[in-house]
């Protein structure tokens, strides 16, 4: 099994590379909340989250769009979040997958273009108790009623 | 299979995603590959898993620009479609892991497996064959059915999948028994027509007819028995459409698949 920080690369594309991170017990989520714009990170509620496999397909899906299409975002770190909607409304899904006030466990990603950037050292600038990243850590923080309403399609509801 | 086809994918891949050529359509190309498109790869499933690549190459005979659209757009709604079945309750269809509209990549869970003593893959066509010793065994008798059942499913939800065949149904081992999954949306669509529903019907009874025609009878009677029993659940709205269907079905029998004789 992994470390407490999950770092790697899609086959596809080796020039990423791919760092998640989880956080318990968060105590700064507004803070970080107000300085989103700045930091170059993407941070997630993870009560939408419940497996590594939904986080990877979003993180895929957002470097595959980056590469062969376009970024309707302004980030690769806020297209992971928009990845993860079922929907294409980019306020929408930093509503649903973002962090909110309050919000005590983060998932952080930071992905890097290995080519023209400094290698990450880890520090996401969150407050809280870094956890490893599993399935079994995200099954536990993960809230099913959430993911209902986030997750499926209006038109199914 | 064109050494061509496989360069321009392994291009877009690179050289850490091993393809295994299983089958080529008209349209797209199969292949296997053990490497996951996205998965971190230290994680403890089972490392003999494969995943099923369907890719559409480029068509040189057409203008590239429309070759780009129309590979982008039917990538895109066979990955929809196969997305939305995913969803009904009791609905064998692969899963959908990724979608590449931009290369024509669909990428989907491997289903099924090599048949003892040599019978080929688990799809339904050989399946049959492996047991014509024993043609009306309850084994036979109870994977037809369920696959009746499937299809009647997939109708209800009025979804039609456009190209029923024998080889289209993949069997999967569930301990003695088989559960049918269907594959292979490329035609597929959602429709409300009773046409369309009759014609996937019509489509299968032929294919099971010309490969194995000696128990066709029973075999289609079995399967008729399944799709019946989904539409009798649902009261009677469900005998409602289940007749208008099987009305339009043994009419599109009568004719033939095509309405028109154009095309």
């Amino acid at each position: 099994m992994a470390g407490i920080v999950l770092k790697y690369k899609i086959p596809q594309f080796q020039e990423y590379t791919i760092h998640v991170q989880k956080y318990n017990n968060v105590t700064n989520s507004s803070e970080l909340r107000s300085k989103l714009a700045e930091l170059p990170f993407a941070y997630i509620d993870s009560k939408t989250v419940i497996s590594v496999e939904q986080l990877s397909s979003a993180i895929y899906k957002a470097i595959l769009e980056t590469e062969y299409n376009r970024m309707r975002t302004r980030t690769i770190h806020s297209e992971c979040i928009l990845s993860l909607s079922p929907s294409s409304n980019i306020g929408d899904a930093l509503n649903r997958f973002g962090i909110k006030e309050g919000t005590t466990d983060i998932i952080v990603i930071k992905i890097i273009e290995d080519s023209n950037e400094e290698p990450y050292d880890g520090n996401a600038s969150v407050d809280g108790d870094l956890v490893p990243v599993s399935d079994d850590e995200f099954s536990t923080s993960a809230d099913k009623e959430i993911i209902k309403t986030v997750c499926i399609p209006c038109d199914k509801l | 299979m064109s050494a061509e086809i496989i360069a321009s994918i392994a291009d877009v891949l690179t050289d850490n995603i091993p393809l295994t050529p299983i089958s080529q359509g008209a349209e797209a190309v199969v292949f296997t590959s053990p490497v996951h498109p996205y998965l971190p790869k230290n994680r403890t499933d089972g490392d003999d898993k494969l995943y099923i690549l369907k890719y559409r190459p480029e068509k040189k005979y057409r203008h590239p620009v429309i070759d780009k659209t129309l590979t982008k757009h039917r990538t895109l709604g066979e990955s929809r479609l196969l997305a939305k079945l995913r969803l009904i309750d009791g609905l064998n269809v692969p899963k959908l892991i990724g979608c590449d509209p931009y290369h024509g990549c669909i990428w989907l869970e491997f289903l099924g497996e090599d048949l003892p003593n040599g019978h080929g893959f688990s799809n339904l066509k050989n399946f049959l064959w492996m047991n014509a010793s024993d043609p009306y065994s309850d084994l036979v008798r109870d994977t037809m059915i369920n696959v009746g059942k499937q299809i009647g499913l997939m109708h209800w939800n009025d979804y039609c999948h456009g190209d029923l065949t024998t080889s289209n149904i993949v069997l999967v081992r569930a301990g003695e028994d088989w559960q049918p999954y269907l594959i292979d949306f490329g035609l597929g669509s959602i429709s409300t027509l009773v046409e369309d529903k009759g014609v996937d019907l019509y489509v299968l009874e032929r294919a099971i007819i010309s490969t194995h025609s000696s128990f066709a009878n029973r075999y289609n009677l079995w399967v008729l028995e399944g799709f019946k029993s989904v539409f009798e659940s649902h009261g009677k709205a469900g005998l409602g459409k289940y007749k208008d269907l099987i009305r339009r079905f043994e009419e599109v029998r009568l004719r033939g698949r095509k309405r028109s004789m154009i095309g």
